[in-house]
């Protein structure tokens, strides 16, 4: 054996060898030498990071994204606004009717310490709660009571700071951007996702079996590839999703009887509670025209895939069509899927942030970057800022994506040529 | 090579560079447009929705009639004030001035009045304007192969006759004898000499009159209108150029040229206006928020423009879904409509340009009543809603909201999505009802699904909240009566989305139709309004205001607030 | 050759046909029909008007029926009456198409103009900082969302600058002395939309003759011309250049299936009366017979360009044969 003669590596030399010999560190040395595409994967990190933790951050703040107050519209980025009078009153008046009891122990505890000199002494609550913000809250430390907590929020929610200023509801526009991150960067993955899934089935059948189903499955892609897609997504958008899934439930009910139809009528109601049916519709016909591209890309690899040799043989020893494509396959294609997938995850934020901007895509009051600027558009002149940061945020995240897309793929792609 | 790129690099940095100055520039720019002098040679008014062709009888679009009083009159119109006065017409004939009388004419009663026709007013081709071109739209109206939108205002006219061989002076024979025959408004003439062919030719085939009709295949023929306009360019999707029409049998417009032009993007009307590709934003333009906001950068900037508010006819209201169980009880309606302050809320929100509203009519009707003696006026009353909502055995529950029988007060009101004075008001109504105990959310819907589905078939479980066009002295018969309750069986047809069914109010509002005496209808809308306020299956808002932005320099513009617009007198226009 | 044109076009026929019914299917999912957008605008209109003008429009029928009555009126050559405009759906389109095919070949061919020159450099100059800033330049242009940029462009050159018109396709109502004066009228007006149009395809054309530029030159036919002694010129246009073009041509026919698409906005946003804008109008106005012609259209375009690219490809590259 040839070892024997030559000088053996030492371990360490071994070690590092064998190390370097996996892929993935291949690709992360590689991808580490691409600096936008790493700028880029920190950027959709801390997006990411936003998204996951935006009712986090909205404790934190202690500002609430759907808050809303009629008289601080369109405030200017950097205000404090404070709560009116009446505002204030009405809250007090709420707790004193749910906490009747405890309400009367604070306000005699108010008076014995002649903290506030109201007129009546049943008005001992109502001069507090009008109190400037630290007066209030130094106050309310001294006093003994179980609702402190609660009254302290109280307080808390009658001043509050805009970082980037408030809305054409009044509400703060960095909770809504917060918000809208999540909505936006989550339609982006989901749809990116979904569509990798949905084209890896599809490519990986048309290209594996070949023939009529090939023949069928790619006229079919590529007729949806040759359809107008923003007039397109205007119309699905449009249609009315009830009555689409109204005709499913009819007929789920007709092929698997009242059971089925009950379970089909849940899942209608599951999608229409909590207004989040905007979310789903959307979702669904993005995927709809965003699968195509990975299946082709995949039919490809998979063409070329069922020629080698290593395929031949696990299919001379037996192993099923589903073994093959699943377990030998798809590991092959794993990287130029996962290039396609990050390259649409901008693509899809792009398209919701556009069918959003006609008014079609995400329905408020749910926030997403895109409808935040078709609602901003209408008072551009007035409060520019509205419109200027969520198409900042859109710029930024999607420029990530790609350029991660793009690092992913000179890492990947040994024949692609490095800048 | 090596050149182009350092070329587009330039540029690039020119560019950069120009982008610092912005700031400065700023100031200047804004002074230099505004400062422009406008003389009576041109205006140029920005529209923000769509036009059609402009064939009177087919045309349906806001935008179109709007452009059409340029250029096309009908015998009475109503004016800024809300009076309906003659236009065509000689003047309004009447029951009293013998114009008009009920006559039986084959066992029906039906009436019949003389319209005299201006002595001087004739199409722009100098012909006459005679009772045939009456005659001639009451025909293509009726024909089934023509899509007319308001047949029945053509139709209500069974046959129209000249008499003493005056081709002028006609005789309108009216299929029913109803009170509001002289509201012809919409009643334009066609222009016999161009039209008739036309419609003999083509009438036959179905749509074959509408495609073929002069007003569209030569829309600049001066023949076609009567106004005191005529059209001499137009670009569907873009814009119409108006120039006098020097036969006009009134006074001659002021200003030479009027463009319309259409910015389809409202948030860019303002810069179009101030960069001086339009002088003025027509009623058809800025949304309330936008006109508020610029009316206050107009004050402070002193900019040359005049913001106006108009008052109009369009009736924001929510419709209670009577069905709802807990709606059903009219004490909980009556304690939703006292816990709204709807003066506060128009304060708020519009600045108090825009009016609360007591019930469906404005107080510009003549039909108009706020009497306490007459209707029930719901003055904001917290303690009133909250006693009434006791009575009716809702107690406050632990969070603040009412329950009975272990179910929570609440309620979901419905509204169009993206509608951002809407979506306003919704926030604000909430807040106030959850002041007395009820809880009320928010679900919108894109306009199309929430007037194609929800409102027209009452898919909504409690509450629409939406506005009616109405016009002064309109019947609210469409609206009120059980006849016209959308069901499965009646195609969904109808508009009484709430439900309501009062067999007093279906009965006077058929009888309303047919009564002569003008003091004897108003009793009978109050008495109809007393049970419209006593029961409330409405909510009423607020109405909203018309909303226009005109150089300071131009007089003789008045908003109306109702659908004939203010280009009834654009001959009045004027900017010097 | 000749055979292969004819099936690729009888099978875009098809095509055509098909993906026809799917949009006609999918606009009679929209809630609300033309009638009702009538009814909006009309307090006067009565119940019996709107059952009438449903029977009148045929809005009674099922959905294929509808579409067989239409197609057949499409084969007499008849392309039907715009509800909205109220006129005949060929005077409608034409005053469009020429607007947006003078916006979108204006874009086109000023994305080429910049795009590939700029893609080719950076080839030939790989590394270097012109090509590191361009290809910022080119990821930031394919990502920034086109009515975002438009409005920013708006706000800076029309209302803060005011250098440019923000909307429109020509001065209203101006009088032209001359050619010349009418071309430069219009071109203001075009240079923002199509800046707006032409920033996303200026960085896909440049990125993708990068990288068609680069694998070019690497063949070894290359070294074997620079062998020859041949000059560098030659070398680069000839050689390298002609076996970039093929999938140039690929991704210049494709972008023109997106012309509609990206028009739809941008042309929504500048007020320019073409296609896009008004395929988006007659869409959200229920006007069935020009939103099928405009969507047939851009189908048929699409297709066809597929067809062409296929077609030029032979004539860029003598070793494709067609079968």
């Amino acid at each position: 054996m040839s070892e024997t003669v030559n000088t053996p590596p030492s371990a360490t030399d071994l070690k590092s060898i064998e190390t370097s010999q996996t892929f993935f560190q291949i690709v992360y040395s590689q991808f580490k030498e691409h600096t936008a595409a790493v700028i880029g994967a920190y950027l959709i990190v801390f997006f990411m990071l936003v998204a996951i933790l935006a009712p986090a951050i909205e404790w934190a703040t202690g500002t609430d994204s759907d808050s809303q107050n009629v008289f601080n519209r369109y405030k200017p980025p950097f205000t404090t606004v404070v709560a009116p009078q009446d505002v204030r009153e009405n809250a007090i008046q709420t707790f004193i009717r749910t906490n009747p009891e405890e309400a009367t122990k604070i306000q005699t505890a108010l008076l014995a310490k002649n903290l506030v000199q109201p007129v009546r002494p049943e008005d001992a609550l109502y001069d507090w709660v009008n109190l400037e913000k630290s007066k209030a809250l130094e106050t309310i430390q001294t006093i003994d009571t179980s609702k402190k907590a609660e009254l302290i929020k109280m307080i808390n929610n009658f001043q509050s700071f805009h970082l980037f200023g408030t809305d054409e509801l009044g509400r703060d526009v960095l909770m809504r951007l917060v918000y809208g991150t999540r909505v936006s960067i989550g339609v982006g993955v989901l749809v990116a996702i979904a569509s990798a899934v949905i084209g890896l089935i599809i490519g990986a059948l048309a290209g594996y079996y070949g023939g009529i189903i090939d023949t069928v499955l790619m006229r079919v892609t590529d007729s949806l590839l040759s359809l107008p897609i923003l007039p397109v997504l205007v119309v699905i958008a449009a249609i009315d999703l009830k009555k689409v899934l109204g005709g499913l439930v009819a007929v789920s009910q007709n092929l698997f009887g009242d059971a089925g139809g009950n379970l089909a009528q849940e899942f209608v109601n599951n999608i229409f509670s909590g207004g989040k049916e905007s979310i789903y519709k959307l979702v669904f016909i993005l995927c709809l025209f965003s699968w195509m591209t990975v299946a082709r890309l995949i039919r490809g690899a998979i063409l070329s895939l069922r020629e080698r040799e290593f395929i031949l043989a696990s299919k001379t020893l037996g192993a099923t069509d589903y073994t093959i494509i699943v377990r030998h396959m798809f590991p092959n294609v794993v990287a130029p899927l996962l290039v396609s997938v990050t390259l649409g995850v901008g693509d899809s934020i792009l398209f919701e942030a556009a069918l959003s901007y006609l008014g079609l895509g995400i329905q408020p009051p749910m926030p997403s970057w895109g409808n935040m600027l078709f609602n901003a558009q209408e008072l551009i002149y007035q409060a520019p800022f509205l419109a200027v940061l969520p198409g900042i945020l859109i710029f930024l995240v999607v420029v990530s994506f790609n350029f991660l897309g793009d690092g992913l793929q000179d890492a990947i792609d040994p024949k692609t040529v490095r800048r | 090579m090596k050149n182009l790129t350092g070329i587009l690099l330039a540029v690039t940095l020119v560019v950069a560079c120009t982008k610092k100055e912005a700031g400065q520039t700023a100031d200047v720019q804004a002074q230099s447009t505004t400062g422009t002098k406008l003389t009576n040679n041109e205006l140029k008014i920005g529209i923000s929705q769509e036009f059609e062709n402009f064939n009177p009888l087919i045309a349906s679009m806001v935008a179109t009639t709007y452009m059409q009083r340029m250029v096309n009159r009908t015998l009475v119109v109503i004016d800024a004030d809300g009076k309906w006065v003659p236009q065509l017409a000689k003047s309004i004939p009447t029951l009293e001035n013998g114009g008009a009388k009920v006559v039986k004419l084959g066992g029906k009663e039906k009436l019949q009045a003389t319209w005299e026709i201006l002595d001087n007013a004739v199409w722009g081709d100098g012909t006459p304007i005679t009772c045939e071109d009456f005659a001639l739209s009451v025909k293509v109206a009726s024909s089934p192969n023509v899509g007319v939108g308001e047949k029945e205002s053509f139709t209500q006219v069974e046959k129209i006759e000249s008499v003493d061989k005056n081709p002028k002076k006609c005789l309108f024979t009216y299929e029913k004898a109803k009170w509001d025959f002289y509201q012809l408004g919409n009643f334009y003439p066609l222009p016999k000499q161009l039209e008739e062919a036309v419609f003999k030719k083509f009438g036959a085939q179905k749509e074959g009159y509408e495609k073929n009709s002069l007003y569209s295949k030569d829309p600049t023929n001066v023949g076609l209108f009567n106004g005191p306009y005529v059209i001499s360019e137009m670009q569907l999707g873009d814009h119409v150029t108006f120039t006098p029409n020097p036969k006009f049998y009134g006074v001659q417009p002021h200003i030479k040229k009027i463009i319309v032009k259409l910015i389809p993007n409202t948030g860019t009307l303002e810069a179009n206006l101030r960069s001086g590709t339009i002088d003025l934003i027509s009623s058809l333009g800025l949304a309330l928020d936008q006109a508020l906001a610029f009316d206050k950068k107009v004050k402070s900037e002193k900019l040359g423009y005049e913001v106006l508010f108009q008052p109009s006819t369009v009736y924001e209201h929510i419709d209670l879904n009577l069905d709802n169980p807990f709606l059903k009880d009219v004490r909980v309606r009556k304690a939703l409509n006292y816990a709204i302050n709807k003066e506060d809320l128009v304060n708020a929100l519009f600045e108090g340009k825009q009016q609360p509203a007591i019930h469906s009519i404005t107080p510009r009707d003549p039909w108009f009543t706020a009497d306490p003696a007459k209707v029930t006026v719901y003055k904001y009353n917290k303690r009133e809603a909250e006693r009434l909502l006791d009575e009716a055995g809702w107690k406050v529950g632990a969070d603040g909201i009412r329950m009975k029988d272990g179910k929570r007060l609440s309620f979901t009101v419905m509204t169009t999505a993206g509608n951002k004075t809407r979506e306003l008001v919704q926030v604000y109504l909430q807040n106030q009802w959850k002041q007395v105990g009820i809880e009320v959310n928010a679900k919108n819907e894109p306009a199309r699904v929430f007037f194609g589905e929800t409102t027209k078939k009452r898919a909504f479980d409690s509450m629409a909240l939406f506005a009616w066009v109405s016009s002064p002295e309109n019947t609210p018969k469409s609206t009120f009566t059980s006849k016209n309750i959308p069901t499965a069986k009646n195609g969904w047809s109808g508009q009484n989305y709430m439900g309501w069914s009062n067999p007093q109010v279906d009965k006077t509002l058929e009888a309303l139709d047919t009564e002569m005496k003008p003091e004897k209808r108003i009793e009978m809308v109050h008495e109809v309004l007393k049970a419209y306020t006593d029961e409330v299956p409405v909510l009423p808002l607020y109405y909203r205001s018309d909303v226009a932005v005109i150089p300071t320099q131009l007089k003789g513009y008045r908003l109306t607030g109702h659908q004939f617009p203010e280009t009834n007198v654009v001959e009045n226009w004027n900017l010097e | 050759m000749t055979t292969y044109i004819l099936r690729r076009i009888v099978q875009t026929l098809m095509v055509i046909v098909i993906l026809s019914y799917v949009c006609f299917s999918l606009m009679t999912l929209m809630p609300g029909d033309p009638v009702e957008l009538m009814i909006s605008a009309n307090p006067k209109i009565t119940q019996e008007d709107v059952i009438r003008l449903r029977a009148f429009y045929g809005l009674d029928q099922p959905t294929y029926v509808r579409y067989f009555n239409w197609v057949g009126e499409i084969a007499k050559g008849d392309l039907g009456y715009s509800r909205t405009y109220r006129i005949p759906v060929t005077e409608m389109m034409g005053p469009s198409l020429q607007a947006t095919f003078v916006l979108s070949m204006g874009s086109l061919i000023f994305s080429i103009l910049v795009g590939i020159p700029l893609g080719i450099y950076c080839a030939l100059k790989p590394n270097s900082k012109v090509d590191y800033i361009v290809n910022i330049f080119n990821f930031g242009g394919i990502s920034i969302p086109s009515f975002f940029l438009g409005i920013v462009l708006i706000i800076i050159f029309s209302v803060v600058l005011g250098w440019l018109p923000a909307g429109g396709y020509q001065t209203t109502g101006m009088q032209y002395d001359n050619l010349f004066i009418e071309l430069l009228d219009k071109a203001k007006y075009l240079i923002l939309p199509i800046i707006s149009l032409s920033v996303q395809s200026i960085g896909r054309f440049s990125r993708f003759s990068r990288s068609a530029m680069v694998e070019a030159m690497r063949n070894d036919f290359i070294r074997t011309a620079r062998a020859k002694g041949m000059s560098e010129q030659v070398v680069i246009w000839k050689h390298g250049f002609r076996n970039a073009l093929i999938p140039l041509i690929t991704i210049v026919a494709i972008s023109f299936s997106s012309v509609f698409s990206g028009a739809l906005i941008t042309e929504s946003l500048f007020a320019y009366p073409g296609v896009g804008r008004l395929i988006y109008t007659s869409i959200i106005g229920n006007d069935f017979n020009v939103a099928m012609i405009s969507f047939i259209i851009s189908i048929a375009m699409v297709l066809i360009m597929n067809l062409v690219a296929d077609l030029l490809y032979g004539a860029a590259d003598p070793r494709i044969s067609y079968k």
